[in-house]
């Protein structure tokens, strides 16, 4: 490791000494406080120049190195500071598809409202679009220098806090389905949006559910040109991975200590079946850690092949599942009580009901684990791809 | 490393081009002829000071293919003779390829090729010594791998040249450990590569119900999971292996997740060529015998979980 990262390492962690927010674990047990933490934290990070240092140098906050961005996430996770989940979809989601497809006026109004902590969330899934997200039909039509949009949108994570939002939404039905596809920028507080808060099982980390009736668009809020949506799409989809997944499971290593605070605190700790399979999960945690490592490397020397991010998913998500359980086995009866959910705590808050129910969210959301299963056999593998042919039972739906 | 590990993985692919289990003399002779021997030996004592990575290619590329002999046993020896110092003539000799051997489990059992070789290594609690065949006795043990031929060897009260003793021997013991653990690894992560290929070039080929297999979603679903478990595991193994502060316990965790996902896939290597793939003409089997035996050598996944799961409560 070279001097300038052990310099920058030091610096992070002199920083977090002083501005990590303290037990803020056992107090983020409201919504509110949940909301005011993930502000205040936000805006101390963009301060200090820690918000955003995965972005372009001309934008504050960015230009990092991936080897600093690593030391960065790596401290934070060792300080256990709160994830940044309120402004993750504004930092990650949205930035990163403006820097690609957004123009230069597109980039000036919307990037700096995002340092100072606009939030945005994702408008993509349907009742009717799940994994197929191309079979999508929330409508936009153009009337003048205005798109007039019909539709629901399902599953908007932190959509109910949200002033923004990336919609993909149906500007033409010819053709295949991806070609009708536009992308539009739509603020939340406009006339005819109405977003409804769902609870996830364990209810933690709600997300939203929008309606939109005869929503407006001002034309000047497309991203990239009208059909060429199912594109933008994709800088939007991919923008998470890579160094999401290298601080999840970076921070996954560093909460190993709760499943062994749980083993000792039940009297486990001779129990030699429950050491091994304790061991056997500090493996494969290790493992998917330098996974997403291999990946993030390959991906910045320009070596990242379709299908690659998909095996750091599916491992990440096999593994919480693995980690998730484990505690909630350990954890007996005591994890059957309830207790109050940390907002914000992460994948892994020893609530090992909570996080075992919490740990579907990455084996489903962001392509499920079959929809992944499927690109790693037929993209990665080159297998054949399913038959497009097909015949419903005489009597199904 | 002079010779990057892309090179070296090419000129490895070369030497054993694919076919499996090919014959166990020539694969010595070529080993030795290719330097393969003196990879991780220093240069100043006549190897070519290439490190653990190195060793890693190597023995991925023997898995690979499947090949006989006592390659792994060797580097111990090799291993011990470098730590020793003083030793260069036998350092020389075993670099050069005449068989030196030593256990891959406890003791003096599953030694590998011992009725060939010149010497077998003795590790026990504060003494590490080289015995001279000569004063042996040893019992065949025939493994269902066929791709091995192991002994139990007797060493009596022989006493043998003493290479490291007390807290070097400490040291050196759990620098052999981790060595074996990096080659057994390797060896589990090169089969478990060759047997994927292979399966998937089955599914692709065999036809039933008017199409490939490899168009039903069931069985790619299941290769998806093999390739993600290779994958990851690969990916450890070269952290850990470029990672010169890794401990025994570390390596034999990590050998222990090597040899899991050798293990799965060799089994569903089978499953998934159903009949065929449960007969002696068809090479499936051999990499069902070698994984299931690689998981029991160098310490099994119960005994490295378990240290690992304790290693983990204190960390
Ligand atoms: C926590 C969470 C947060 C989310 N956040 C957002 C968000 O912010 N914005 C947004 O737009 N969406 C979001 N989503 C939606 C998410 O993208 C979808 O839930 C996901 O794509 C799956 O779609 P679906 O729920 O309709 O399930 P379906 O697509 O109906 O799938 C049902 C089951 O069928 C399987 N399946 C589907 N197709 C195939 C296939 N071809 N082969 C094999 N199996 C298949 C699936 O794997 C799954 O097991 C979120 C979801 C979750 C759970």
């Amino acid at each position: 490791m070279s001097e300038a990262l052990d310099s920058l390492r030091q610096e992070v962690r002199d920083w977090l000494a002083i501005h990590a927010p303290k037990d803020w674990r056992g107090q983020s047990t409201s919504e509110a406080a949940f909301l005011e933490l993930q502000r205040s934290w936000f805006a101390s990070l963009a301060k200090a120049g820690y918000a955003v240092p995965h972005w372009p140098e001309n934008w504050p906050g960015g230009g990092r190195s991936l080897a600093q961005q690593k030391v960065i996430y790596e401290e934070f996770a060792r300080a256990d500071t709160p994830r940044l989940l309120l402004s993750f979809m504004s930092t990650y989601h949205a930035a990163s598809t403006l820097f690609e497809w957004g123009s230069e006026e597109q980039q000036q109004r919307y990037i700096p409202r995002i340092l100072e902590g606009e939030i945005w969330c994702q408008g993509f899934s349907e009742p009717g679009a799940g994994s197929d997200l191309a079979a999508l039909r929330t409508r936009a039509e153009r009337k003048g220098d205005v798109y007039v949009v019909n539709g629901q949108k399902l599953w908007s994570t932190m959509g109910q806090f949200a002033d923004q939002c990336l919609l993909l939404v149906r500007t033409s039905s010819e053709g295949v389905k991806q070609a009708g596809l536009t992308y539009l920028l739509l603020d939340l507080k406009a006339p005819g949006v109405t977003a409804r808060p769902i609870h996830q099982i364990h209810g933690d980390e709600e997300f939203a559910e929008i309606f939109l009736d005869n929503v407006e668009i001002p034309v000047a809020d497309r991203l990239g040109e009208e059909g060429q949506g199912w594109a933008v799409a994709q800088s939007t989809l991919s923008s998470e991975r890579g160094l999401t997944l290298l601080e999840l499971s970076a921070r996954m290593r560093g909460a190993l200590w709760r499943i062994g605070d749980l083993i000792r605190a039940n009297g486990r700790g001779e129990d030699a079946g429950v050491l091994r399979d304790f061991g056997r999960l500090a493996s494969k945690v290790d493992a998917t850690c330098a996974v997403a490592d291999q990946f993030l490397a390959n991906r910045i020397a320009g070596e990242e092949r379709v299908g690659d991010a998909s095996i750091v998913k599916l491992a990440y998500s096999r593994t919480l599942r693995e980690f998730t359980s484990l505690g909630l086995r350990i954890g007996g009866l005591e994890a059957q009580y309830h207790a109050p959910i940390t907002f914000g705590g992460g994948m892994e808050t020893g609530n090992w009901m909570a996080d075992f129910m919490n740990s579907y969210a990455w084996t489903i959301a962001g392509g499920s684990d079959e929809v992944q299963r499927n690109i790693i056999a037929e993209r990665l593998l080159g297998m054949p791809r399913e038959p497009k042919n097909w015949v419903v039972k005489e009597g199904a739906a | 490393m002079s010779m990057t590990r892309a090179e070296l993985q090419d000129a490895a692919a070369k030497a054993f081009d694919g076919d499996l289990t090919p014959d166990a003399a020539h694969s010595w002779n070529l080993i030795a002829d290719m330097g393969w021997l003196m990879m991780a030996v220093p240069e100043d004592q006549g190897g070519l000071g290439l490190g653990r990575a190195a060793v890693g290619v190597i023995h991925q590329a023997l898995g690979r293919t499947l090949v006989a002999g006592p390659a792994i046993a060797q580097m111990l020896v090799i291993e011990a003779l470098s730590a020793a110092g003083g030793q260069d003539e036998l350092l020389g000799r075993a670099m050069a390829g005449e068989v030196m051997t030593a256990s891959l489990a406890d003791g003096l059992s599953a030694v590998p090729d011992a009725d060939r070789a010149s010497h077998v290594l003795q590790v026990e609690a504060g003494i590490i010594s080289l015995l001279p065949v000569g004063d042996l006795a040893f019992t065949a043990r025939t493994t269902w791998d066929g791709t091995r031929r192991l002994f139990d060897v007797d060493a009596g009260d022989a006493a043998g040249i003493v290479l490291a003793t007390g807290d070097a021997a400490t040291a050196l013991a759990s620098r052999l450990s981790a060595l074996r653990s990096v080659a057994l690894a390797a060896d589990c992560l090169g089969g478990a590569d060759a047997a994927l290929a292979m399966t998937i070039d089955y599914l692709e080929t065999r036809r039933q119900f008017d199409r490939p297999l490899a168009l039903f979603q069931a069985l790619k679903h299941r290769v998806a999971d093999m390739k993600t478990a290779l994958v990851a595991a690969e990916a450890l193994f070269w952290a850990r292996a470029s990672d010169t502060a890794a401990d025994a316990v570390t390596m034999g965790a990590m050998k222990a997740h090597a040899a899991g996902v050798y293990r799965l896939i060799a089994e569903e290597a089978i499953q998934l060529h159903g009949g065929i793939g449960l007969t002696m003409e068809h090479p499936c089997h051999l990499f069902l015998k070698r994984a299931t035996l690689n998981a029991v050598l160098g310490g099994d996944g119960d005994h490295w979980e378990e240290a690992r799961g304790r290693q983990a409560m204190t960390a």
